[in-house]
């Protein structure tokens, strides 16, 4: 197995270290992520494979001296990222009953980056592959709009990015094959004859979109796929998140963005959250060039790609759920160990926020929470890939000083709270317990109107109205509350235009 | 655990916001042991036909029997009297103080109800409590006042009590 991370760092000891060293280190890690003992813990089993390789690599004498004639030849401090993370406690309590604590992991990049960053675009290149619905809905405004943002997309590129572009209806049908932006006239023509008729078949046109992405894949690249599409896909979904799947362990990560209210939000959710991309609701056909131009923009102002984060927690500590609040505020799943994070910014933090059960009747002294690792591609730096480690652990005594909590952790689980909230009614809804669904959507109102959010707290409210007297809520008045709800978490809502599609 | 303020949900400890109604949940005060919630569908109760009088006369006392316990307990009507369980915290314990009577596992809450004194007659009164305040039988709606009389049943959660008037 070749490793690509610094072994020293990973199993924490100095680059003279003797063997002896090595195996202690080994040990006392391997102890803790063993995955014996951490069965319901992907996250353990991730980062035991990576001390593992780094132990093997480090113990075989000629490999260990090839490693550190090759890290010397690198470029000594490349641009990088760091990992921050922050307890909503710094000391608990000791509790006959399990508690809950909150990190928020952070991951920043290089302070020089800023400084550096027309650099940085010049050499952050892209494979995108458009993947547009030219089914039989998006007739009309809609394809003549995604048209336009094509246009706009090939106009962004540099003769150095790769596009490809495939449309699907009931069949996937290459308009671009993966090519270098040099022709754009050519590219955009294509473009132009796109026709909508048909029906909606997105796992077609997403393997199609996916093969043409790995024709360019590279590390150095940031490969990525972007969805757009205003249906409901039938009977494929599993597939399709197989699919997404896969491309996330080759490198490939993929946005979904919904066009109207008709798609299936949850399902184009879950497909970008396990590959690291971004979901959007795109209301009317008015915004999508916008929206496709902001994205493409923040995938180029990207200089770290693939990013993740691996978390194992301790004996008796579960990781209850992760959520991403920035970029792009999405539910991270956190079944596999590796939650993929998309690209880090240059000028943008990643920002992750960790819920964690502690154990009942934890023993005074400090508790050992978590050890979590960040990694990722760096697109301009020769060495690549590049990783942080941070281990948690937290004070535990029966006279805990009354210490702040990080304003940060409290602002962000208020507005955490509200979407989870806004999810828990929408679940009732779909189980078809009505009372429950406008009993959680009156309390949401309230909350938003405590909160100074008077006009979603007022459509809110219209909501719980409707649920109560007709037992049903518009697929548009599903999508508004969850996604506005979204948008308070991330703070920077693109604002929708209100005219309505004709 | 943490009852929220608002909604009384029980939440686990370490929570900033409600879970159920978002609110924000004080964490000044340490974990407290919430009223335990009972099934309230298995109750059975007799209705009493007969009942005693309302009168209050100007020196009596109220007397309080918990079934199953010998002794009762006699307070002296003042203003408002407190029926409740003393929780671990320093608080002030209420005035009648039932934990002694298995108050925390028959679900008696801290402030459960309250008996006032009007001029000639007492009210008895629910204070919120988690799991409800009977009067013979019939369930109170929380922070309505309802006449007592001599010999009443109340209930609060399961703890089943008398009240006569002595004089």
């Amino acid at each position: 197995m070749s490793v690509d991370f610094d072994p020293y760092a990973i199993l924490g000891v100095s680059p003279d270290a003797s063997e002896e060293d090595i195996r202690d280190s080994y040990r006392r890690a391997a102890r803790r992520l063993h995955p014996d003992t951490n069965q319901d813990n992907p996250g353990a089993a991730v980062q035991f494979t990576e001390i593992t390789a780094a132990y093997n690599l480090l113990l075989n004498y000629t490999e260990r001296i090839a490693y550190n004639q090759e890290a010397k030849q690198r470029p000594q401090d490349p641009l990088a990222f760091s990992l921050r993370v922050t307890p909503s406690k710094r000391n608990l309590f000791p509790l006959t009953e399990s508690q809950v604590v909150y990190m928020l992991a952070e991951i920043l990049p290089d302070p020089r980056a800023e400084a550096a960053q027309e650099e940085i675009r010049l050499q952050t290149h892209l494979n995108l592959t458009l993947v547009l619905d030219k089914s039989n809905s998006m007739n009309g405004k809609r394809i003549e709009r995604v048209q336009v943002a094509a246009h706009k997309i090939i106009d962004q590129l540099s003769p150095q990015d790769i596009l490809s572009v495939v449309a699907f209806n009931d069949h996937a049908e290459v308009v671009i094959p993966a090519t270098t932006v040099m022709d754009k006239p050519g590219l955009k023509a294509r473009i132009a004859m796109l026709k909508a008729f048909g029906g909606t078949e997105m796992f077609r046109g997403l393997s199609a979109g996916v093969e043409e992405n790995k024709k360019y894949l590279a590390p150095r690249l940031v490969n990525h796929v972007i969805l757009v599409t205003d249906g409901n896909t039938y009977g494929d979904q599993e597939k399709c998140l197989a699919l997404a799947q896969k491309a996330t362990q080759e490198g490939i990560s993929i946005s979904a963005m919904g066009l109207g209210d008709e798609w299936n939000d949850k399902f184009l959710d879950q497909l970008a959250s396990i590959t690291g991309g971004a979901s959007d609701y795109i209301k009317t056909s008015r915004s999508v060039v916008r929206f496709l131009d902001e994205h493409v923009r923040s995938l180029s102002n990207g200089f770290v790609d693939r990013l993740s984060l691996s978390v194992a927690p301790d004996i008796g500590v579960r990781l209850e759920s992760a959520f991403k609040l920035m970029p792009n505020p999405q539910s991270l799943s956190i079944e596999e160990g590796l939650i993929p994070l998309g690209n880090l910014q240059i000028n943008r933090i990643t920002s992750i926020l960790l819920q964690f059960e502690l154990p009942a009747n934890m023993r005074e002294g400090y508790q050992a929470i978590a050890r979590m690792v960040a990694s990722g591609d760096i697109l301009s730096s020769d060495q690549q890939r590049f990783q942080c480690l941070s281990d948690i652990s937290l004070g535990v005594t029966r006279t805990p000083q009354t210490d702040e909590t990080p304003p940060a952790i409290l602002d962000a689980l208020g507005r955490l709270t509200l979407y989870r909230m806004q999810e828990r009614a929408q679940e009732a809804l779909e189980e078809g317990n009505f009372v429950e669904a406008t009993s959680r959507l009156e309390k949401l109102a309230t909350r938003l109107f405590q909160l100074g959010e008077g006009s979603l707290a007022e459509q809110v409210r219209q909501d719980a109205k409707q649920v109560a007297f007709t037992q049903t809520l518009s697929a548009k008045g599903r999508k508004n509350i969850k996604y506005q709800t979204r948008y308070l978490l991330g703070g920077t809502a693109v604002m929708d235009e209100h005219e309505e599609d004709a | 655990m943490r009852a929220c303020q608002y909604c009384r949900y029980a939440n686990r400890e370490g929570f900033f916001f409600c879970e159920d109604c978002g609110q924000p949940i004080s964490s000044e005060a340490p974990a407290e042991s919430p009223t335990k919630q009972i099934d309230q569908s298995l109750e059975h109760y007799e209705w009493r036909t007969s009942y005693g009088t309302t009168h209050f006369q100007a020196g009596a006392m109220i007397m309080l029997h918990v079934l199953d316990h010998p002794t009762p307990i006699v307070v002296r009507p003042i203003e408002q009297v407190i029926i409740g369980r003393k929780d671990t915290d320093n608080r002030l314990p209420p005035d009648i103080d039932l934990s002694p009577y298995g108050a925390a596992e028959k679900g008696v809450s801290r402030v459960h109800a309250a008996i006032l004194r009007t001029e000639e007659a007492l009210v008895l009164i629910d204070k919120g409590s988690a799991n409800g305040t009977h009067l013979n039988g019939q369930r109170l709606i929380p922070q309505q006042p309802r006449v007592l009389r001599d010999g009443d049943e109340i209930r609060l959660g399961r703890l089943v009590a008398h009240i006569y008037f002595t004089t």
